[in-house]
């Protein structure tokens, strides 16, 4: 198979204005004509809903939640980055571009990245129009803050609530379709497989999870915009409901899955609290500017923190990067938190924490000072754990919170199947092997609004369709095929619920696949997937039907696609024989434990071709050119 | 274009014809209580003022006010209907527990206190100005004239108030219904100043504060009367 | 710590349901209440029973997807403070919890705690949005906008949609729901427009959902997870009022 990336010519600032205009256009009368489903109603999918509605085309919109402002885009708190300049501090769009492809450590397209740069003020225009209440200054104009340690103040923000804001404008555009009749909108319909008719992507197989009807959905093409994979992890700061069911089915009807082991690690989450834990929350790395991050020098020290003298404490950070000490890098310290850890030092119950304690800086600047900074944090952490980190150091351990990989997309965000569009968290185009803080929904809704409805309309301008309906072959075998996986998860009537396989795979996958990997505990999680994946399809138990709302088949359904997803993503970390981004292997690594990338053999995309379950996917390379930046080193120092 | 009917059947709507007549009435009940607290200036004062209503623009003036009175009540009440209709139809499944925070026995009891209150008008009604629910009390009675300084001869409403105080079941009704009055207007005066869309922040602590305030000081203004009759300080 | 729970059970939207008990033992106090149902369902899974359904996702308090009323108060007795955010040291050993569904006509139950709020997008639907194609918009700079105004807006888009506020009124009304969309972009320029009508559409859309009227209890404030003001709902009433009058729709 030959990967096309469709990469315009031309000057790197010219792709974009170049590729639309050489792209044919559908005549506004015959917009009607063409259908789309949009699967998923995030950021992504919903502004994309919404625009191409507003464009005129017939679109189906699908979410598993009972409503479409609910998506996981909505716990987004920081904010959006955008090229705007408006603090005359230098930034432009070359700078977002180069400050993307750098933080996404070299491993992600560049002509995608500068496209998306260049949108990004777009996105603010759009979204002041549709009433997001975006933080002003007095004097009425957009405020923005610095984030992620860049050098320029480009992010803008609502409250701590930026996500949501977003969300919902995007949201409320969709509902405007809805109520126009352009958009039709299916609440509680969880997708289960994709339909391809003579190579193209025509349509879906859907479940409602009310009643249990599956049934197709026919269309011209078919978006994806179903989010990342983190909840492999079991653990994770992603939403409950968040798996990878829809992109993991596109790969097995043929889409290309590229890079599954970019995952990222936010060092700054709550601990868990037990085994009954189900989610992590994330709070502000910001925390870290003034928090000191220790742990016991002794191994098994169960002593209340305060009874642990000077002497006996271990600001690790400070030890192993005097120069950089508690502000290390989000890796660097995720990784070292880690270790301490392993090393049986970590506190709070499990062993699973780090100290961060504001002891000193309470000494130093008052109490009051801190309160003025950190005070809703502060107040998160006390409703989460009971205790107050006034007086008591807070416990932070990392978790999983973003995934940069995703299904194989070209310039025009088509996978390899044509007809079949990926968008946001879904594809892997935009952020390389690490994702820059704020990017997420700039990446989302430039997709959704200012990218889809271009090359769509393309797409459709080709021509060539046929009528399909639901009658189609291809199409009752899906639905055949989707009937017979329920009503086999149902006949299992084993004894392991699917949160206990899931919580297993979840731990093995942190363990062997998490924020730092080996060669070793790759093979044997490559050899443990299997086994548990043998395990569910002989021992669980999912009580009730599937013709009624059942939670826990929900759950079964998901659970089956991440067990098979999981050897996927091992499989990627196991071949990608250096550390760049998220995925860090203890094998490459520097002196002083920074990432060291092979450029020389790994500069490229690894996009996996489904072969089977438990066989080996098959690797198409696309290798990554950098015409307009320099490969370098990432450095903090 | 929406017709009338659509937006007239609202709730808002409904809510805006409650808040207003519900005000009026209250205004109502302000000049009632006024022309009640003549009692403690004696006999004089108050028959005088009963005669200046019935003549006033030579008799037309307290037909007009009484029409409006009927019509403004009559909207209350129709409104009252139709959203505790609505608001019943809401939640036709109710909870095992609930646990109030904000609301009060007054905002909850609404519809029953005015309920009460309204069989207690009509009563109140047969009593003092029909003559027919206490026929021994009349004022319109034979040999219960009272003759103005100016010589003209009028009912004699102060003794009909003194008389009928001191029958103690009527008072204690009347006592009672002054209760629920209080407990409605406790809730009623702030909400309809919320219904009609006060939101200025200075203004909207001070409604709240004062609404309730105003709606137990009608109620014990309106008590005060039988209570003095009672304790003997008004004879 | 141990607990007796009574949970409102009902297999679908036509069965007809009933409180049932459930004992818990051993929950932790650091357990959020989500938590807590979830050592439940597992432990009801092992027995071959159907577990307790109940609407969850993002358990950071944000996408309003949880909801339960909780000894009598919606996403229980801590103010400002989803379902998913409350934790088990609220409760004591010993403690009688009952856990219902939202109520309402407008809401109906789905399976044991989850409830169709879709009526709520249906009055969004009617007007909650400023009718902007994307690609019409000017830099989002052009308009200043004073910062109070800003900051009002925000106060109201904080509404996460998840229907404590209708579960709270003892008239289920929407009201809070609404206001708070017709306040958010009521108090922005790019609002203005379309002011009038959107205030129009969108109650009479929450009156033939099937909600309730406002009688001004404050339960919703009180209940709502996002401390949104009952002053939304007062200016709607003028909104609603201005465009009624003015008669243009």
């Amino acid at each position: 198979m030959e990967l096309n990336s469709n990469i315009p010519g031309g000057p790197l600032q010219q792709k974009w204005d170049q590729h639309r205009a050489d792209l044919k256009l559908v005549n506004p009368a015959n917009k009607r004509k063409y259908s789309v489903i949009v699967v998923g109603t995030g950021l992504a999918g919903a502004s994309a809903a919404a625009t191409l509605a507003e464009l005129g085309y017939n679109v189906s919109a699908f979410t598993y939640h009972d409503s479409a402002r609910r998506a996981h885009s909505i716990a987004a708190q920081g904010g959006i980055n955008a090229a705007k300049n408006y603090q005359n501090d230098g930034d432009s769009v070359w700078r977002l571009f180069y400050d993307t492809v750098k933080g996404g450590d070299f491993r992600a397209r560049e002509a995608n990245v500068y496209r998306l740069a260049q949108v990004s003020t777009s996105i603010i225009d759009q979204c002041v129009a549709q009433g997001v209440p975006f933080a002003r200054e007095y004097g009425g104009y957009l405020s923005n803050r610095s984030f992620g340690g860049a050098q320029v103040s480009r992010t803008f923000y609502a409250r701590g609530q930026t996500g949501q804001q977003l969300l919902i404008g995007a949201y409320q555009a969709m509902m405007r379709q809805v109520g126009l009749g352009k958009v039709k909108l299916y609440n509680k319909q969880e997708m289960m497989d994709l339909i391809v008719v003579d190579g193209r992507a025509r349509g879906i197989v859907s479940r409602d999870m009310v009643t249990g009807k599956i049934e197709s959905y026919m269309a011209d093409a078919v978006i994806l915009a179903t989010g990342g994979y983190g909840n492999v992890f079991y653990l994770s700061t992603n939403a409950k409901a968040c798996n990878v069911t829809a992109t993991y089915r596109a790969h097995k009807r043929g889409a290309l899955f590229a890079n599954p082991c970019y995952t990222q690690i936010h060092p700054t989450c709550i601990p868990q609290s037990g085994d009954y834990q189900s989610k992590l929350t994330l709070m502000s790395e910001s925390l870290r500017n003034d928090g000191r991050i220790w742990v016991p020098k002794a191994k098994g020290d169960t002593r209340s923190p305060d009874q642990i003298p000077e002497s006996e404490r271990d600001y690790y950070l400070e030890r192993k990067y005097p120069s950089f000490g508690n502000l290390s890098p989000r890796d660097i310290a995720s990784r070292a938190a880690k270790e301490a850890c392993d090393d049986g030092r970590g506190v709070g119950p499990g062993g699973l924490g780090v100290y961060l304690d504001f002891a000193d800086a309470i000494k130093r600047l008052g109490q009051e000072v801190i309160a003025d900074r950190y005070g809703n944090l502060f107040e998160m952490y006390e409703r989460i754990t009971g205790e107050d980190p006034y007086k008591v150091p807070m416990r932070i351990y990392p978790a999983v919170h973003y995934t940069m990989g995703g299904l194989w997309v070209d310039y025009d965000l088509m996978s390899n199947v044509p007809g079949l569009f990926v968008l946001g968290e879904a594809n892997f185009s935009d952020h390389g092997a690490n994702r820059l803080g704020a990017s997420a929904l700039m990446q989302g809704l430039a997709d959704g609004y200012f990218v889809i409805p271009y090359t769509l309309g393309g797409y459709f301008a080709k021509g060539g369709f046929s009528t399909v309906s639901n009658d189609a072959p291809e199409a009752r075998a899906a639905v055949t095929e989707a009937q017979n996986k329920v009503s086999t998860l149902l006949s299992i009537n084993g004894k392991r619920s699917p949160t206990s396989f899931h919580r297993e795979l979840g731990s093995l996958m942190w363990d062997k696949c998490g924020m730092a990997r080996n060669e070793k505990g790759l093979t044997e999680a490559l050899k443990r997937i299997p086994e548990l994946r043998d395990e569910f399809w002989k021992n669980l138990t999912i009580p009730g039907t599937g013709t009624e709302l059942n939670q826990s088949l929900e759950l079964g359904l998901r659970v089956a696609d991440f067990l098979e997803f999981a050897e996927l993503m091992c499989t990627d970390a196991l071949h990608r024989n250096e550390s760049c981004g998220g995925h860090f292997r203890e094998e490459y690594q520097t002196e002083d434990g920074e990432a060291k990338r092979n450029d020389d053999e790994f500069c490229y995309a690894a996009a996996w071709e489904y072969t089977g379950v438990g066989s080996k996917p098959t690797l198409h390379k696309e290798p990554l050119v950098f015409e307009n930046v320099h490969l370098a080193t990432r450095s903090y120092k | 274009m929406r017709a009338f009917g659509e937006v007239w059947r609202s709730n808002i709507f409904q809510k805006w014809v409650m808040a207003i007549t519900g005000l009026l009435l209250f205004l109502f009940l302000i000049g009632h209580l006024s022309g009640n607290l003549l009692i403690f200036l004696g006999p004089e004062h108050m028959n005088e003022y009963g005669h200046s209503l019935r003549t006033m623009v030579h008799g037309a003036a307290i037909w007009l006010v009484r029409g409006g009175l009927l019509l403004v009540f009559v909207l209350h009440v129709w409104s009252a209907i139709r959203l505790s209709q609505r608001n019943r139809s809401a939640r036709p499944e109710r909870y095992a527990k609930v646990d109030s925070r904000t609301s009060t026995i007054a905002s909850r009891s609404m519809a029953l206190s005015g309920l009460l209150m309204l069989v207690y008008a009509i009563y109140h009604l047969a009593h003092f100005t029909w003559g027919t629910a206490h026929a021994q009390f009349y004022a319109g009675q034979k040999g219960w004239e009272y003759t103005l300084a100016d010589g003209i001869v009028v009912p004699d409403v102060y003794r009909m108030v003194i008389a009928s105080f001191h029958e103690p079941l009527i008072t204690a009704v009347y006592i009672l219904a002054m209760i629920l009055l209080g407990l409605h207007l406790n809730h009623a005066i702030a909400s309809a100043f919320q219904t009609l869309g006060v939101t200025n922040k200075r203004i909207v602590p001070v409604i709240r504060l004062v609404g309730p305030l105003l709606g137990i000081g009608v109620a014990i203004g309106f008590c005060s009367v039988p209570l003095s009759i009672i304790a003997g300080l008004v004879h | 710590m141990n607990l007796r729970l009574h949970i409102w059970r009902q297999a679908g939207p036509d069965a007809t349901g009933m409180l049932k008990t459930y004992d818990v033992a051993n929950v932790s106090e650091h357990m959020s209440f989500l938590e807590m149902l979830d050592v439940l369902n597992e432990d009801l899974i092992s027995k071959g029973e159907i577990p307790v359904a109940f609407d969850h996702d993002c358990r950071e308090g944000i996408c309003g997807t949880c909801g339960m009323v909780i000894n009598g108060r919606p996403h229980g007795p801590v103010a400002k403070t989803t379902v998913c955010q409350l934790h088990m040291r609220t409760f004591k050993d010993g403690d009688e919890i009952y856990i219902e569904p939202w109520r309402a006509r407008a809401f109906p139950v789905m399976r044991d705690l989850v409830v169709d709020r879709g009526s709520l997008d249906r009055i969004i639907q009617k007007g909650g949005f400023v009718s902007v194609n994307t690609g019409n918009a000017q830099d989002g700079n052009t308009i200043p906008i004073s910062k109070l105004d800003a900051d009002r807006a925000m106060d109201a888009a904080a509404c996460i949609g998840c229907g404590a506020c209708v579960a709270a009124c003892p008239n289920a009304s929407a009201m809070l729901f609404t206001a708070a969309k017709v306040g958010h972009l009521a108090s922005l320029p790019q609002g203005q427009a379309e002011r009038s009508t959107r205030a129009l559409h969108m109650v009479l859309q929450m009156d033939a959902e099937g909600f309730g009227a406002c009688t001004n209890h404050l339960e919703c404030e009180a209940a709502c997870p996002k401390g949104i003001s009952v002053e939304f709902i007062a200016q709607m009433n003028r909104d609603y009022l201005a465009s009624a009058i003015g008669g243009r729709d």
